[in-house]
C-alpha cells in the first residue's frame, strides 16, 4: 500500500492551495470544518471513518491531515499510529478531552500539533498554515529550519530536550519546567549549536515557532534560561558574546 | 492436637477468644505462683544466721515469760538491738503471712526447741523496712512477741523474690498483650481499610480473624467495591458529559463564524462558549487531578513555580517569585503543576497580585501563595475547598471554573500526601500554603 509522501510544497506553486484532509465522524462538524478551512484558502477533502481516509489517502494527494481521535471503530491513536507508520504527512489532531496526557500522548506519537474543541476557525486556519509552513517548505528563511520531528530527543552536557513533549530534563532526570517562550529560545540554539547568534535573529528565530511568545526582551528570557540550566552548579552553556549576542557552546547531540 | 487446638481457636468468636486469653493468662499466674511459694518454702538461711535467730528468741522468750505484765513493752523494748527488734503485744489473733518460711522455723527450732511449744511463726516480710525476716510466738499466757531481723541470705532471697514475682507478671504482660493484639489485628487493618474508604481503588482486607470480624470485613470489601463503582460511574459521567458537548461547542464556535452573524452576537456567544469550555475544562481537571493512573515523576518543584510565576508576569500579571531557585521532589508533574497554576490563579483574579515563595522546611517542600486581597471570611474556608462551592456568589458568572479551583489543588496534594492550608494573613489578604514530602510516603 502506497500513500502520498510528505509534500514538500515547492515555492513556486505556492498559488496552488494545499489539500488538507479533514477525518471527523460528527457529520455537522465536518462540514462545519471543512467549510472553515475552505473559506480560509484550503483545499479539502473529508472522510468520516479510517477507511475512508485511507481510500482518500490513496487516491489523492494531502498535505495535511486533521485527524479527530475519538473516531468510532478503531480507536482515534490506533489509527494515529498506522497512518504515522505509514506516511510523513503532517497531522494535526483534534481532541474533545484537552487533557495534558491527550496533548503530550499525540505529539508523542508524532502529531505536528493539537487542537481541542471547541476552536474557531481563525484559530484553526493558524495551526494549519503554521504546520504547513513548518514541514512543508513555505518557510521562505534562507537558512534550513531545523526539523523538529526528525530527532524528538537531544541531549547536551547531560541535559535532554523532548522535543514532542516540549519537555526539559536535567542530568539529574528532573523535569525543568521552561515558559512558553523560553522553550522556543532553547530550540533555537539547540538548532544552532557553537554559532553566534545576533538577539534580532534569536527573536526572530524562536518567534517563528508555534508556542506562546512573550514581550519579554530576549536578554531577560536568556538569563531565565541560563538560571535554569546552571542547576547542577556547573557552567552554564549559553554564553554573552559581547555587543553580538549569544552562543550555545555545549556539544548537541540528537537521536 | 496443636493443629485442632488452634482450628477450635480460629472458629472461636470475639468474646470466647478474649475469655480464652483470660482464662490462660489466669492459668499461667496461679503455676508462677505455686512456684514461687514452693521456692519461698524451701529456702534456708545460712546456719549462723539460723543460731542468732534462734538465740535471740530463746533469750527474748524466758525473759518476757518472768517479766510483769505490764513491764513487758518496756522489757522488750530493751532486748531490742538494731539487727533484733521486738514488740510485746496483748493476746490476739495474728495473719498468717503468705511467705511462710517453714524450712527457716525448722531449722531455728531444731536451735531452740522449746520455741516449737511458742507456736513459732516466722515469714518472709513482704515491704523491706525493719529487717526481711519476721515472726512471732506467743507466750504461755498467749501474748504475742513480733520480732524483726535481717539474714544476710534474706537479702538476695528478697530480689530473687521479686524476681520471681515480677518476671512472671512481666512475661504475662507481654503474652496477654500479643495475643490480644493478634485476636484485634484484623480490626485494626479494618480501621486502616476504612480510612482509605472512597479515594483511590479498593483494596480488599483479608478476610481474617473471629466470625463477628470477618462478616464486617466482607461487609466491608463489599461496600469499598459499591463506593468505587460509584465515583467510577460518576467519574465517567461527568467526563462523557465534558466529551461529548465539546463537539456541539465545537459547531457552534464554526458556526458564528458565518458571515451573516452579526458581530455583536458573534462577540456575545464566543464568550458563552469560551466560558462553557472551561467550566467543562474545570470539570475534568477535577476527575484528572488524583492523577493516580500517572506515575509520579522527579520534577524541580522551585523551578516549576518560579515559570509558573514567570508565564504569568510576562502576561502582565503582578506576580513575583522568591525562595530557592532549586529543589528536587517526585510527584505527578501534570497535576502538580495545576495547582500550583490554580493558587497562582486565585490570587491575581482575588487579590490582584501573587507573592509565590518556595523553601525547603526539614523533609518537606512549602510552597507559600500569598496575595494582598480580601482573603475569604474565615468560616467560610472550608467551604472554598468543597467542590462546586463558589463564594462570590454576587459575582458568580465573571469568573471561569465551577468553584473546582481549590479542591482541584486539594485533591492533588493530597495524592502525593502533601497538605493545603488556607489562611487569611493578619496583615490582610490571603495565603495558600501547599507542603509535600520530599520523598515520598
Amino acid at each position: 500500500m502506497t500513500v502520498a509522501p510528505r509534500y514538500r510544497l515547492p515555492q513556486e506553486t505556492m498559488t496552488t492551495p494545499p489539500t488538507i484532509l479533514l477525518v471527523e465522524d460528527d457529520g455537522a462538524l465536518r462540514t462545519l470544518t471543512a467549510r472553515a478551512l475552505r473559506q480560509s484558502g484550503f483545499n479539502v477533502l473529508t472522510a468520516a471513518t479510517g477507511a475512508e481516509m485511507w481510500v482518500t489517502l490513496r487516491e489523492a494527494t494531502v498535505n495535511l491531515v486533521v485527524l479527530d481521535i475519538m473516531l468510532p471503530g478503531t480507536s482515534g491513536f490506533d489509527l494515529f499510529r498506522r497512518l504515522r507508520r505509514e506516511s510523513d504527512v503532517p497531522i494535526i489532531f483534534v481532541s474533545a478531552r484537552g487533557s495534558e496526557e491527550d496533548r503530550v500522548l499525540g505529539l508523542e506519537l508524532g502529531a505536528d500539533d493539537y487542537l481541542a474543541k471547541p476552536f474557531s476557525t481563525r484559530e484553526l486556519a493558524a495551526r494549519v498554515s503554521a504546520v504547513l509552513r513548518r514541514g512543508g517548505g513555505l518557510d521562505s528563511s534562507s537558512e534550513p529550519v531545523p526539523e523538529m520531528r526528525a530527532a524528538d530527543s537531544i541531549r547536551f552536557d547531560g541535559w535532554e530536550v523532548s522535543m514532542a513533549r516540549r519537555e526539559l530534563r536535567s542530568p539529574s532526570g528532573a523535569i525543568v519546567d521552561l515558559t512558553g517562550a523560553e522553550f522556543d529560545l532553547l530550540s533555537t540554539f539547540l538548532g544552532y549549536p557553537q554559532r553566534v547568534l545576533g538577539r534580532e535573529r534569536l527573536m526572530e528565530l524562536s518567534r517563528s515557532r508555534i508556542g506562546d511568545s512573550s514581550d519579554r526582551s530576549i536578554d531577560v528570557l536568556v538569563s531565565r534560561l541560563r538560571r535554569k540550566l546552571q542547576a547542577e552548579g556547573s557552567e552554564p552553556p549559553i554564553v554573552t558574546v559581547r555587543g553580538v549576542g549569544y552562543m550555545f557552546k555545549a556539544e548537541v547531540i540528537r537521536n | 492436637m496443636t493443629g485442632r487446638l488452634v482450628a477450635l481457636f480460629r472458629r472461636m468468636g470475639l468474646p470466647e477468644r478474649l475469655l480464652a486469653v483470660l482464662l490462660l493468662v489466669v492459668l499461667i499466674e496461679f503455676a508462677a505462683n505455686s512456684f514461687v511459694f514452693e521456692r519461698v518454702d524451701s529456702f534456708m538461711l545460712r546456719r549462723d544466721d539460723a543460731e542468732r535467730i534462734a538465740e535471740n528468741l530463746v533469750l527474748a522468750r524466758r525473759t518476757l515469760e518472768h517479766a510483769d505484765l505490764d513491764e513487758r513493752t518496756d522489757v522488750a523494748r530493751v532486748l531490742s538491738t538494731e539487727r533484733f527488734q521486738l514488740q510485746w503485744s496483748a493476746p490476739e489473733g495474728r495473719r498468717r503471712s503468705a511467705l511462710g518460711l517453714s524450712n527457716l522455723r525448722a531449722q531455728v527450732i531444731e536451735t531452740g526447741p522449746e520455741l516449737a511449744m511458742a507456736d513459732l511463726e516466722i515469714h518472709l516480710e513482704e515491704l523491706p523496712g525493719k529487717g526481711n525476716i519476721g515472726g512471732s510466738f506467743r507466750l504461755s499466757d498467749n501474748s504475742l512477741v513480733r520480732f524483726h531481723t535481717h539474714a544476710n541470705a534474706a537479702w538476695k532471697l528478697t530480689v530473687g523474690r521479686i524476681v520471681s514475682l515480677v518476671l512472671p507478671m512481666l512475661l504475662l504482660f507481654a503474652l496477654a498483650w500479643v495475643l490480644v493484639r493478634q485476636t484485634l489485628k484484623p480490626l485494626r487493618n479494618l480501621i486502616g481499610a476504612t480510612r482509605h474508604l472512597g479515594s483511590g481503588p479498593p483494596r480488599p482486607v483479608p478476610e481474617r480473624g473471629p466470625d463477628e470480624l470477618r462478616e464486617l470485613i466482607r461487609a466491608l470489601n463489599e461496600m469499598q467495591e459499591r463506593i468505587h463503582q460509584s465515583l467510577v460511574d460518576r467519574t465517567q459521567t461527568m467526563l462523557a458529559i465534558g466529551h461529548d458537548l465539546k463537539t456541539p461547542l465545537a459547531r457552534m464556535r464554526l458556526r458564528l463564524d458565518d458571515e451573516s452573524v452579526d458581530p455583536e452576537v458573534r462577540e456575545g456567544l464566543s464568550h458563552d462558549i469560551e466560558e462553557m469550555r472551561m467550566l467543562l475544562d474545570s470539570i475534568q481537571a477535577y476527575v484528572d487531578s488524583d492523577g493516580r493512573s500517572i506515575p509520579p515523576e522527579r520534577i524541580d518543584i522551585a523551578v516549576m513555580a518560579e515559570t509558573l510565576v514567570d508565564t504569568a508576569a510576562d502576561h502582565g500579571a503582578d506576580a513575583t517569585y522568591s525562595g530557592i531557585s532549586n529543589l528536587e521532589v517526585k510527584v505527578r508533574p501534570v497535576p502538580i503543576r495545576r495547582a500550583l497554576s490554580n493558587l497562582i490563579e486565585n490570587a491575581l483574579h482575588y487579590g490582584g497580585n501573587a507573592r509565590v515563595s518556595v523553601r525547603r522546611d526539614g523533609g518537606a517542600v512549602e510552597i507559600v501563595v500569598d496575595d494582598d486581597g480580601p482573603g475569604i471570611p474565615d468560616d467560610r474556608i472550608t467551604d472554598a475547598l468543597q467542590p462546586f462551592v463558589r463564594l462570590d456568589t454576587a459575582r458568580a458568572r465573571d469568573t471561569a471554573g465551577m468553584g473546582l479551583g481549590l479542591p482541584i489543588v486539594r485533591k492533588a496534594v493530597r495524592t502525593e500526601n502533601g497538605t493545603l492550608d488556607l489562611r487569611n494573613r493578619p496583615e490582610g489578604g490571603l495565603r495558600a500554603t501547599i507542603r509535600l514530602p520530599l520523598e515520598p510516603a
